[in-house]
């Protein structure tokens, strides 16, 4: 991918909670088109890096450059409008809400009516409703989630609802998809058919993905590079298999020296 | 979006498609005007103001959802925004009909009047109809001023502290009405003579502002009902509803997804607050009342939250119809003799609640619904028997109401706390459906295993 601009370009934001510095001097490029993995063992500061990227947290130190743009600092439903989305490692979606609403509110950001429209039922808002709702049922049967398009968010299996978060965030027409643990709690099938999707998102919607991982399994298999967070401190970046084999890498995970194999 | 081969399937949102433009808003009027001029006259005097504080009530509860449904802020101070808007309005409709008719009675049309007896040819609409609307479009903007000012803490205060600012804005303004202004001109000559800005500080202080005309009717009170829960339908419904409740429901996700929460938790505060200062104007201006801030603090605030809460937090019908359950219900504790029959209707519902509960626990179905039935059953049952014993021994049992209310509360709460169509609406179809498929679950067979 050489020659093209970075999508994102993250450098050296730090973080600290208190005397604990969660994430120190985080760097971070996605160039158009990558899928990229964060990994590290518990508490290594991954979500917090996430939080950093989508102004949940402002970072101490650093900047975040999202397609060109300084977002630094910027209040998370500026940060969603310029371009990046995110799913949840605890599951937010929005429970009393039908999954249609959902995936429908993740249009809202994009929409040009304003409310005086929406009361007077104008032309122009109903036009736009309409494509909101096409979207979404398009995202829906995307993720095979349409039959239950009217169901209650909170009444869809825990697997559906990871899906549903995905399918959210890509309403959205994000640049950038962050995904925080995206097969947590999903059994082998549902994580062979989530590689599948997220392959298939990558290229049908030209997003690029950031995601976090705990399942060796699921990372090596679709992320090109990864980084290795331990303790808030990067410590390795690079294509699967060489990160695999990096003593640091092993030593953070198994917590003694190791060496490659 | 590339992906080929894929249907796009045409079809309603959760809340239904909605009419179209303006014809809803023509008929709700029309429909006003008709309530007005037939069935306005068949009414005894009783009946229309049962009606018309109906009205009102549904704009206030209908108005509150959108800041305790919609978002989920705690707003204990409605009554505060129905306080400014009504003495607002009744500020302009006094002081100005003194001004431009000469005196202050009521100069309305048939429209206007809650009369039935008026003599002669009476106009349908006047020139102190047109005041009267423009005062209470006034009141509204004025109050959804105030919405704006008390929507700011909202962005750094949440739940219990949120509640407290509202309710202290409340008694703010309670107490500001009736610690600064003092009793109201009456003299004609004495109110010519008096400049404009002077007007806001004879408002009537501790004792209320009498001698308001009674413009309030079925017209103004039912089609501004109907106006209020089309504007709210429309807005739950839009893609600034889904923006509204997203915050209720999850606030970091909603903000993740894009959606400016501050500027929509003021929104809902300075929509509601405009609703609820019309709605005040109304009751200003209303044949039997008057006017008083004393009786618009937090005991108001507190009756439509009940109705909002009982409604289910989010429902605009659950709203409208717990305010007419909650503006009839105080009626009907003063007619023991009516409610003694209550049984007729508790029994069915009990014994019907009891055993759709039986079926259900031995389906392994939700159990909510028979419980819905056997909690009204009971509390009807308890109406029958509290009204036998009032006949007895001679008792008003209208003003034991708040003890009623609270039993109603309680019963609601246990049997189903996200109040009766928790955020729904009875025309949805996903509440059908869910109705559709907690049928289907009793049918299935016990022990069947779920796909
Ligand atoms: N808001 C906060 N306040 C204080 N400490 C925090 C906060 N958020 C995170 N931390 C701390 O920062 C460190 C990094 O947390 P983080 O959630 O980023 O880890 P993680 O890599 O996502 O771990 P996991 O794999 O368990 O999800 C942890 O020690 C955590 O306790
Ligand atoms: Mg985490």
């Amino acid at each position: 991918m050489t020659g093209t601009e970075p999508i994102l370009k993250v450098e050296g934001i730090s973080k600290a909670f208190g005397g604990l510095k969660a994430v120190q001097d985080f760097a971070l490029t996605l160039n158009p088109g990558d899928v990229q993995g964060l990994i590290g063992p518990n508490g290594a500061g991954k979500t917090t890096c996430f939080n950093l990227l989508t102004g949940v947290y402002r970072p101490d130190a650093g900047r975040v450059q999202l397609n060109g743009a300084e977002v630094t600092g910027l209040r998370p439903y500026l940060i969603a409008g310029a371009g990046m989305a995110r799913t949840f490692q605890n599951i937010r979606l929005f429970p009393d809400l039908s999954v249609l609403d959902n995936v429908m509110l993740g249009s809202h950001l994009r929409t040009r009516q304003n409310m005086t429209q929406a009361i007077l039922r104008t032309r122009f808002h109903r036009a736009d409703e309409r494509a909101i709702e096409r979207r979404a049922r398009r995202l829906l049967e995307l993720f095979e989630l349409d039959t239950r398009a009217e169901e209650e968010a909170r009444s869809l299996p825990y697997g559906d609802q990871r899906k549903l978060e995905i399918a959210r965030a890509l309403a959205t027409d994000p640049k950038v998809l962050l995904l925080d643990e995206p097969a947590a709690g999903m059994n082998p099938q549902e994580k062979g058919e989530l590689r599948g999707l997220i392959d298939r998102i990558r290229r049908e919607f030209s997003v690029t993905v950031l995601l976090i991982e705990h399942d060796m399994n699921v990372v090596m298999k679709i992320c090109e590079t990864i980084t290795v967070l331990d303790y808030g401190v990067t410590i390795a970046v690079g294509p699967p298999g060489r990160v695999q084999s990096d003593p640091k890498v092993i030593e953070a995970y198994l917590g003694v020296p190791g060496e490659a194999h | 979006m590339a992906s080929a081969g894929q249907i796009e399937k045409p079809g309603p949102t959760l809340m239904g498609s909605a009419a179209i433009g303006w014809l809803p808003t023509i008929a709700i009027i029309l429909a006003a005007v008709i309530i007005q001029i037939t069935i306005r006259p068949m009414l005894g005097d009783f009946y229309a103001k049962v009606l018309l504080d109906i009205g009102v009530n549904i704009v206030l509860a209908v108005s509150l959802t959108m800041v305790n449904g919609f978002t989920g802020q705690f707003s204990m101070g409605h009554a505060a925004f129905m306080a400014v808007g009504g003495y607002t309005a009744a500020t302009v409709m006094y002081y100005g009909s003194f001004r431009l008719f000469g005196e202050a009675s009521m100069a309305g049309g048939v429209l206007s009047s809650m009369m039935s007896d008026r003599e002669g040819p009476v106009p349908y609409f006047t020139r102190g109809d047109l005041l009267f609307l423009a005062s209470t479009l006034f009141g509204g903007l004025v109050a959804a001023g105030c919405g704006y000012l008390v929507g700011l803490p909202s962005l750094r205060l949440r739940g219990d502290y949120l509640a407290i600012v509202t309710l202290g804005f409340g008694e703010i303004v309670r107490v500001l009405i009736q610690a600064l202004t003092t009793d109201a001109l009456y003299d004609a000559d004495e109110i010519a003579a008096t400049p404009v800005y002077q007007f806001p500080k004879y408002i009537g202080g501790a004792l209320g502002f009498s001698g308001l005309p009674f413009y309030n009717s079925l017209f103004w009170s039912l089609g501004l009902a109907g106006l209020t829960i089309l504007t709210a339908y429309r807005i739950k419904s839009s893609t600034f509803g889904r923006a509204f409740l997203s915050i209720r429901e999850d606030e970091i996700a909603a903000e993740a997804m894009g959606v400016n929460t501050t500027r929509y938790k003021v929104r809902a505060f300075v929509i509601a607050a405009f609703f609820a200062g019309m709605a005040g104007a109304l009751f200003a201006h209303t044949s039997g009342v008057q006017l008083n801030a004393g009786e618009l603090g937090f005991l108001k605030s507190f009756d439509i939250i009940i109705m909002v809460v009982l409604g289910g937090l989010g429902s605009i019908s659950g709203a409208a119809f717990a305010a007419i359950i909650l503006t009839i219900l105080p009626e009907l504790l003063r007619q023991p003799a009516f409610l003694v029959h209550g049984w007729i209707v508790a029994v069915p519902l009990i014994a019907g609640g009891i055993a759709l509960r039986m079926l259900a626990a031995r389906r392994r179905a939700d159990t909510s619904i028979p419980k819905l039935l056997i909690g009204f059953g009971v509390a009807v049952a308890l109406l029958a028997i509290a009204a036998a014993i009032a006949r007895s021994r001679d008792i008003d049992l209208g003003r034991y109401r708040m003890i009623f209310y609270a039993l109603a509360l309680i019963v609601i709460m246990i049997a189903r706390p996200q109040g009766l169509l928790s955020v729904r609406e009875i025309w949805e179809r996903g509440l059908w459906r869910g109705l559709g498929n907690w049928v289907r679950s009793l049918r299935r067979e016990t022990g069947e295993a779920r796909p």
